[in-house]
């Protein structure tokens, strides 16, 4: 597995759980990297936060269901969710086929803007990625 | 690592001691059996698309939803299950979560093994014999862990099984026990005598040892039992029930991994049922179609022991 097979864009903020962060004038777009897509699977379904909930950073507040595992979905950045994607409902594949386009997960209004100076560059993103894939290949050798 | 060692216990608690364990922080390996039946949802499965409610009343059948994925089940004492609970920072545990399944379904598959059955892995995660599922496992992250679940079948009620769905009519429930039977099996079918619950249990136990390192036997402690409580009440209580979950448009029931029993609507405007396996879809005019595909694996006998068989090992 290689780096260069993860798109990572120059216009995107990133965090540790695989998330991508897309800032627009006090509100976020958040996805799940190409990398992080990967990781978690073929998506099945998608339990996102309703539009009004309130958020934090780091705390689940949706699920992920793919293959045979479940997980959270823990929001990089925390404020009130404003728009959530709809289109995931019908077809959650859209989060592995266009991981950073039509696979967004939520729109989120910020509470505290310097949440967004603890997330990733792209280059701080992809050593963390470089760090897994070294990870993976050494449980390959175990497992 | 901690090992409960639990046989036969109350149906709620064969769900709820692993769910604590697992919001406590503490890693464990569980192994166990419901005294009596009930039917359990996955954590995205929507109450009233998936479950007959009515049916399950009718019968006495509680319901309880896990936090774990994968469909609605039922279970009950002809199962025995074996559940895995590590924690999200054990570096035993892989990145990508369904790599775990090959190790902790081996020893599932050696247990099957002993007893003459020719058990293996299908990826990701199911355990067949002879093409046949004989076998259900989930998998997800509860708390601040992960915790794997899976189960060996020494029989299986399908007519209850495909009684408790809900489904979009007569035809189509014929046809889903149908498909099941042709595409599970149990120990029932292959061996002419179950061998104890506790021979099972054992050899189970030994397998995690070998695979996971020295089981230290323990009994469920005052802080276990009383987290145990706590989820019971959250797990089968009525919001939690009725959380809504994946809907479709048309009924989808998976049977095996690739395998689904699906409604499908024809340009006429009239519904059918489709049986779609390794990515082909056949529609089925009824479930006659199912016995005349010289593809399908043979149709074990209901209930009734393989002549045949292998008897089992002392």
């Amino acid at each position: 597995m290689q780096l260069d097979k993860w798109l990572v864009p120059e216009d995107l903020h990133y965090d540790r759980k695989d998330y991508w962060v897309q800032p627009a004038a006090g509100e976020v777009v958040i996805g799940l990297t190409a990398y992080g897509q990967s990781v978690a699977g073929d998506v099945l379904y998608l339990e996102l936060p309703p539009v009004g909930t309130l958020v934090r950073r780091g705390e689940v507040s949706g699920s992920i269901e793919s293959g045979k595992w479940v997980g959270g979905l823990a929001p990089p950045v925390s404020g009130m969710v404003v728009e959530v994607n709809s289109d995931l409902e019908a077809d959650p594949a859209g989060v592995n086929q266009d991981p950073y386009g039509a696979g967004w997960l939520i729109k989120v209004k910020l509470t505290d803007l310097s949440e967004l100076d603890d997330l990733l560059s792209p280059g701080a993103y992809r050593e963390w990625i470089e760090e897994q894939i070294r990870r993976e290949r050494e449980e390959a050798a175990v497992l | 690592m901690d090992f409960y060692d639990l046989a036969g216990i109350d149906w709620w608690s064969t769900q709820c001691y692993y769910h604590a364990l697992a919001y406590l922080g503490r890693e464990g390996l569980i192994i166990c059996y419901p005294t009596s039946p009930y039917v359990c949802l996955g954590l995205h499965d929507d109450l009233e698309q998936e479950i007959d409610r009515s049916y399950c009343e009718v019968r006495g059948l509680p319901l309880l939803r896990r936090e774990t994925g994968g469909g609605v089940v039922y279970l009950d004492s002809n199962q025995i299950f074996f559940q895995l609970v590590l924690r999200r920072d054990n570096p035993a545990l892989p990145l990508r979560r369904q790599r775990l399944y090959e190790k902790f379904l081996k020893p599932a598959i050696k247990v099957y093994r002993l007893y003459g059955l020719p058990a293996e892995l299908r990826e990701p995660a199911d355990i067949v014999v002879g093409g046949s599922k004989c076998s259900g496992s989930a998998s997800g992250d509860v708390g601040e862990c992960v915790a794997y679940t899976g189960n060996i079948l020494l029989d299986f009620d399908f007519d209850l099984m495909s009684g408790l769905l809900r489904v979009p009519g007569p035809d189509f429930r014929a046809c889903l026990k149908t498909v099941m039977r042709q595409h599970m099996t149990t120990l029932a079918d292959w061996l002419p005598e179950l061998p104890p619950r506790s021979r099972l249990s054992a050899a189970l136990a030994a397998g995690f040892a070998e695979e996971f390192g020295p089981l230290t036997q323990r009994l469920p402690d005052e802080e276990l039992r009383a987290e145990a409580g706590r989820l019971q009440a959250r797990l089968t209580g009525q919001s939690w029930l009725h959380l809504l979950g994946r809907r479709r448009l048309q009924r989808k029931i998976k049977i095996a991994e690739g395998v689904y029993l699906m409604e499908r609507s024809h340009t006429s405007g009239e519904s059918g049922i489709a049986l779609l396996r390794g990515g082909r879809m056949a529609s089925l005019s009824d479930c006659l179609d199912l016995l005349a595909d010289g593809d399908l694996p043979p149709i074990h006998n209901t209930g009734s022991r393989r002549p045949d068989a292998l008897p089992a090992e002392a």
